[in-house]
């Protein structure tokens, strides 16, 4: 099976990550070919999910569809990069029905979108209208600060490192102090 | 579409037989349903962007919040994610311990099922029974755990706690308390007259539907497959434990129920094994660098069998102290829509939370 | 569906009489009170004599649910914030995280867990001291 995957495919290397769990990275507009052969000749008929992964600094999705045999003993990591802007990816529906509900999840959190599936409507994020909050750009402390307030009494919190500093300063000047007073004190007697 | 006939409401999100914060539009036409649609959304807590914010240990404590009534295949999938990306191999006594916290909180959430399936039809009396039964488990878990409903307890790298002393002696007591105790709902509920009138026939799943459409747990082991991860891909030590894989015939809600029934006998089987097998050692890898995981740039897919089918995590670590990306791909999110959606037509109203039961949809976990 | 009279499925059930003649199997609560488990997690303490005011149980609460406030309490002399925790319990988990790093084990969790108040600020609680 590896050998014809990756003549087929081109790909340098399938990962074995666990007895029971492959995963290979493909092109984009190879994936549903592979999905569909996995599917027709290596018994991988279930689609389990699609996850997807926002790599940010190197500006793609990673698309990730996995697929199990109908023994149920192996699974297929098949992956897949996209670009972040306009991102888009063809809709699987008309082959597993379950991927609807899988890309409708997917399109709301990262706002990709799926040519293909019907059904995009919103799912659980009611009247959305921020960034999808799953991309890594959403921040969402920043949108908590803005939007929600914290309990009232809790302003007296201390900067903790702040206030040791200053003790410490403190401690010191007054060793310093006490040390010069001592001195003062012995030079006093010296000169007597 | 006639006027005057059809009339759409909504089941839920505060019926109280369904299953929890979730709810079904139906189109009616008399008590038969038309259409069927589900919403979800009145829980979204948005964990899966909370843990990319957090390190791995703090992020530990709130995935167990993820599903309300089973935490722990959470904790045990987020911990078997985060050493098989850290490569952790954790002590054997660890493993014997997952396995005992696993079975227990199986064996909880069956009984709150069977709170729920009776109570959907009814029959209170077996659901309060099953829910005081349960808290005989609960009160294991808060002396094993601290916590009587979230454990946080499975931790990356082995389990917070030992085991008290006398514990499984204990354990033992309320698991002979529950063999005697299912007879009783066999009697009262399995056999029950009025379930099985409401249940035979209604609410059926054909074995290749399953397959293609990744149905999980009871609606395909209710069709007649043994699908069952702790045999197909054994994690912890199901390979070295002696257990059966309980299915039914007819796909319906009976043999749904059926199953979960057989289920129950076999947690019961496997904790006395565990009882007895109890290894010592370590319950805590040694590390130096204890409570800073760092987990490569790698991805994994991870799963366990949890008491209403396959629950997975998806997980990505990209070299830093947090995770990049956590997945959660429960047994609900299929259920609740592609085969809930097409179940429902043509069912009666007053079935729709009967089948929703037998499911096991539990709306936290779609929602993450 | 042709109806037939299930018999045994029809009699069974009614052994759950056989109930009506067993100890319920609830506690009368305000007389009778559950004992919690040792080791519980309920309200936190935090032992003064041995807190040193090092922020740790602060920085790994990733609900933000403790503050380090001054006090005129009795302090440890090795306390070198002057600082103690003081944990909003409207944000509060009870995960144990806090005491799990506490490094001289001063801040635990107890068995205690009930609060009944009227006011919303009780929820920022101070550990008792023990
Ligand atoms: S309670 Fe513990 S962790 Fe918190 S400031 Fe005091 S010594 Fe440090
Ligand atoms: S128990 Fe957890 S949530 Fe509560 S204060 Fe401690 S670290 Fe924060």
């Amino acid at each position: 099976m590896f050998a014809t995957i990756k003549n087929r495919f081109a790909t340098t290397d399938i990962e074995v990550k666990r007895e029971d769990l492959y995963k290979v990275v493909v092109q984009r507009d190879a994936i549903f070919e592979l999905i569909f052969m996995l599917r027709e000749q290596y018994d991988y008929q279930t689609l389990n999910a699609i996850t997807c992964c926002d790599w940010i600094e190197e500006e793609h999705f990673a698309i990730t569809y996995i697929l199990t045999t109908s023994d149920r003993k192996q699974s297929f990591m098949v992956q897949t990069m996209i670009g972040r802007e306009d991102a888009q990816i063809d809709s699987l529906t008309h082959t597993f029905e379950q991927a609807e509900i899988m890309e409708r999840d997917l399109h709301e959190m990262y706002g990709i979108d799926f040519p293909g599936n019907q059904n995009l409507v919103e799912l659980s994020l009611e009247n959305w209208v921020h960034t999808p909050p799953l991309r890594r750009e959403f921040d969402t402390l920043e949108f908590v600060n803005n939007n929600l307030s914290f309990r009232e009494g809790r302003d007296g919190n201390m900067d903790v490192k702040k206030e040791m500093k200053r003790l410490r300063a403190l401690k010191k000047a007054q060793k310093a102090a006490a040390k010069k007073a001592k001195e003062e004190a012995s030079e006093v007697s010296d000169g007597n | 579409m006639e006027t005057n006939k059809h009339i759409t409401i909504f089941h839920g999100p505060q019926h109280p037989g369904i299953t929890g914060n979730m709810s079904v539009e139906l189109d009616l036409i008399g008590e038969t349903i038309q259409k069927a649609t589900t919403h979800v959304g009145y829980l979204h807590r948005g964990f899966e962007k909370l843990v990319e914010r957090r390190t791995v240990i703090q992020a530990f404590t709130i995935v167990c919040r993820i599903c309300v009534p089973e935490p722990d295949p959470n904790e045990a999938n987020f911990a078997m994610a985060v050493e098989e990306l850290a490569g952790i191999e954790v002590s054997e006594r660890v493993k014997y311990i997952r396995v005992m916290v696993l079975e227990l909180s199986r064996l909880a959430s069956q009984c709150m099922w069977l709170a729920g399936q009776s109570g959907s039809i009814g029959l209170y009396a077996v659901g309060q029974w099953a829910i005081a039964d349960r808290d005989l488990i609960l009160d294991l878990f808060e002396e094993l755990t601290g916590g009587r409903v979230y454990h946080m307890y499975i931790y990356p790298g082995g389990v917070r706690r030992d085991l008290p002393d006398g514990f499984l002696r204990r354990l033992e007591k309320v698991l002979n308390h529950f063999k005697k105790r299912l007879k009783e709902y066999d009697n009262i509920f399995i056999n029950n007259a009025s379930f099985k009138s409401r249940a035979i026939g209604v609410g059926i799943v054909s074995p290749e539907e399953c397959i293609k459409n990744g149905y999980v747990g009871q609606v395909l082991r209710g069709c007649g497959i043994e699908a069952d991860v702790r045999k197909d891909a054994p994690y912890l030590v199901y390979d070295q434990l002696d257990f059966e894989v309980p299915t039914a015939q007819g796909g319906d809600v009976y043999a749904r129920a059926l199953v979960r029934r057989a289920e129950m006998d076999q947690s019961i089987h496997i904790l006395e094994q565990v009882i007895d097998k109890m290894p010592e050692g370590e319950i805590m890898v040694k590390m130096p660098t204890h409570r800073k995981f760092k987990l490569p740039k790698n991805d994994t897919w991870v799963k366990v069998e949890s008491s209403r089918g396959e629950f997975a995590y998806y997980m990505a670590g990209d070299g830093s102290e947090k995770i990049r990306r956590m997945q959660v791909r429960g047994p609900s999110l299929v259920h609740a829509f592609t085969l809930l959606e097409d179940l429902l037509v043509g069912a009666e109203l007053s079935d729709v939370a009967l089948i929703m039961n037998s499911l096991g949809i539990c709306p936290p976990e779609i929602e993450r | 569906m042709k109806w037939s009279i299930d018999i045994s499925g029809t009699l069974s059930p009614l052994g759950i009489l056989a109930a009506m003649m067993q100890k319920p199997n609830t506690i009368a609560y305000p007389a009778v009170k559950k004992e919690t488990a040792v080791g519980y997690r309920g309200f936190h303490t935090n032992l003064l004599v041995d807190c040193i005011g090092c922020a740790n149980c602060q920085d790994v609460c990733m609900n933000d649910a403790i503050d380090m406030i001054k006090t005129d309490k009795e302090y440890n002399v090795k306390n070198s914030s002057q600082c103690i925790p003081r944990i909003d319990y409207g944000r509060c988990c009870w995960c144990s995280l806090c005491t799990d790093v506490c490094p001289p084990d001063s801040l635990k969790l107890d068995e205690e867990y009930l609060g009944v108040t009227q006011y919303a600020s009780d929820f920022l609680y101070m550990p008792k001291d023990k």
